[in-house]
């Protein structure tokens, strides 16, 4: 392994003016679960590491009456055992609970899944059916991004050199429906074993009014080369009654919307079947 | 670059000189000599090189060292009480045959251990979720899972 420096700067103020001494030849580590394997395999070979561990204004797990701020250093395991997440955002602790392992959960970051960008990361999908919003901050100043326009290719965000990604804003789904109960949030993922990537991943929102459904959001992952919204899906369920033979319909619209590829995981048939399949629980659930 | 870091290993408050590219099992390893914590994958795969820091069981393959700065560092060889005395995790573990060629055994006592310490009265479901960080390639994982039951009622006492 090439020999890197290692900072650990306490403001963002300090790891930008790191980042541009370094001058591109530096990478910013949050939890190293993604980047550290990456310089093991010498993928990338940067001079120097700053760390995002010691930022205060990265960290926590902050709840409004609006929704959630996700501090981008939020462990994945904070995620797992918040109890307000697991009550009004039920899909996202689905994600936690199935990211990899233990040990990885005690340390990943849900910033670093998102900046990985890698099209399998848990943390996307239930996010994404979610209108999220992501906080950005460089040194030229700071702006706010829906979720949606973050990822633009395995591994490539829309992060500007030296920017950081410091919150992902999170609107509250339940404190915008008249009736909590009438909406469901659900997150299911085929892997191999336990603590294996995605082969593929599906994420739903679904508000209902009697039998119609009003709202439905719908996102995959593991099946694009970024995980993906899949809004012609969506607009088949909203303002339909959700019957078995609707379900059917969306399954085959979403293996039409996909676009996945064969890999050492899986193949792109079995990956378009089950997304279907997935997404139809997903909905029914 | 080079710098000293002051941190709780094991109980006992340490400091060491070690490079910034160099990984916690490095440190372990070659300059403390606790050879307990193993290097399997180097990938965050296998979990043989599991230890806990602040209580919470972490790759020791993956995490650099420089990040353990004031944190408090347990290896599989903090587990030993009074005269050397098995830890009840370790003594079950050689009561229930959890061990065979022993590689993987310090990071999945390590995994149990954490594991216990948050919920002490795990389900076969909730032990097998505890380890599924740690890979073994001897025992087919059934007299892991008995090795660490087991050791739950012993635990509770004394611990
Ligand atoms: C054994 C194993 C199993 C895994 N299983 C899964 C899995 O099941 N599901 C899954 O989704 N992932 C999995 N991963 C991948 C990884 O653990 C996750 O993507 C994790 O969330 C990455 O977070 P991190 O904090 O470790 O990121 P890091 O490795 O620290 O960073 C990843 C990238 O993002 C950049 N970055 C990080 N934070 C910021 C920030 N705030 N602003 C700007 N850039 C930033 C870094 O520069 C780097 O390029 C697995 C990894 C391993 C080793
Ligand atoms: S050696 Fe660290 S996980 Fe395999
Ligand atoms: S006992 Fe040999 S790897 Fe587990």
């Amino acid at each position: 392994m090439k020999k890197f420096d290692y900072y650990q700067p306490e403001t963002l103020r300090d790891a930008f003016a790191l980042m541009e001494k370094f001058n591109g030849r530096a990478r910013y580590v949050a939890g190293g679960t993604d980047l550290i394997v990456r310089i093991k395999k010498k993928d990338v070979q940067p001079d120097a590491l700053i760390s995002l561990r010691n930022i205060e204004e990265l960290k926590g797990i902050r709840h409004t009456r609006g929704g959630v701020s996700l501090g981008s250093m939020t462990r994945i395991r904070d995620m797992e055992r918040d109890t307000t997440i697991a009550r009004d955002y039920p899909a996202l602790k689905q994600a936690a609970a199935v990211l990899a392992n233990p040990q990885i959960r005690n340390v990943a970051t849900v910033g670093g899944n998102f900046c990985n960008a890698a099209p399998c990361a848990d943390c996307a999908p239930p996010l994404l059916i979610m209108e999220t919003t992501l906080a950005l901050e460089g040194p030229g100043g700071k702006r706010d991004i829906p979720a949606e326009e973050f990822f633009k290719g395995p591994g490539e965000t829309c992060l500007q050199p030296f920017e950081i990604l410091k919150a992902i804003n999170v609107p509250n789904p339940k404190s915008k429906t008249p009736n909590p109960k009438s909406i469901t949030m659900t997150f299911l993922k085929t892997g191999r074993v336990a603590q294996d990537l995605a082969i593929a991943s599906a994420a739903a929102l679904v508000v209902t009014e009697g039998k119609i459904c009003r709202k439905c959001r719908l996102a995959a992952g593991s099946v694009a080369p970024v995980p993906m919204r899949l809004k012609r899906a969506e607009k088949l369920v909203e303002g339909q009654e959700i019957t078995p033979e609707l379900l059917e319909h969306v399954a085959k619209a979403v293996e039409d919307e996909i676009s996945p590829i064969t890999d050492i995981r899986s193949t792109e048939a079995y990956r378009r079947i089950v997304t279907g399949v997935m997404i139809r629980r997903a909905i029914e659930a | 670059m080079k710098e000293i870091i002051h941190f709780t290993l094991n109980g006992q408050q340490v400091s060491a000189e070690i490079e910034s590219h160099k990984m916690l099992i490095q440190m372990l390893r070659d300059i403390f000599q606790l050879t307990g914590t193993k290097y399997g994958c180097g990938m965050g795969e296998c979990g043989a090189c599991t230890v806990l820091i602040d209580g919470l069981s972490v790759n020791s393959c993956m995490y650099p060292a420089f990040e353990v700065r004031g944190k408090s560092v347990t290896t599989i060889e903090g587990l030993l009480g009074e005269g050397n005395q098995f830890h009840p995790i370790q003594e079950s573990f050689v009561r229930h045959g959890g061990v065979q060629c022993g590689f993987c055994t310090p990071g999945m006592i390590m995994s149990a251990k954490a594991m216990l310490d948050e919920n002490p009265s795990p389900t076969d479901a909730e032990i097998r979720r505890g380890i599924s960080g740690n890979l073994c390639r001897c025992t087919g994982y059934v007299q892991i899972i008995d090795s660490i039951r087991e050791s739950v009622a012993d635990y509770k006492d004394r611990v």
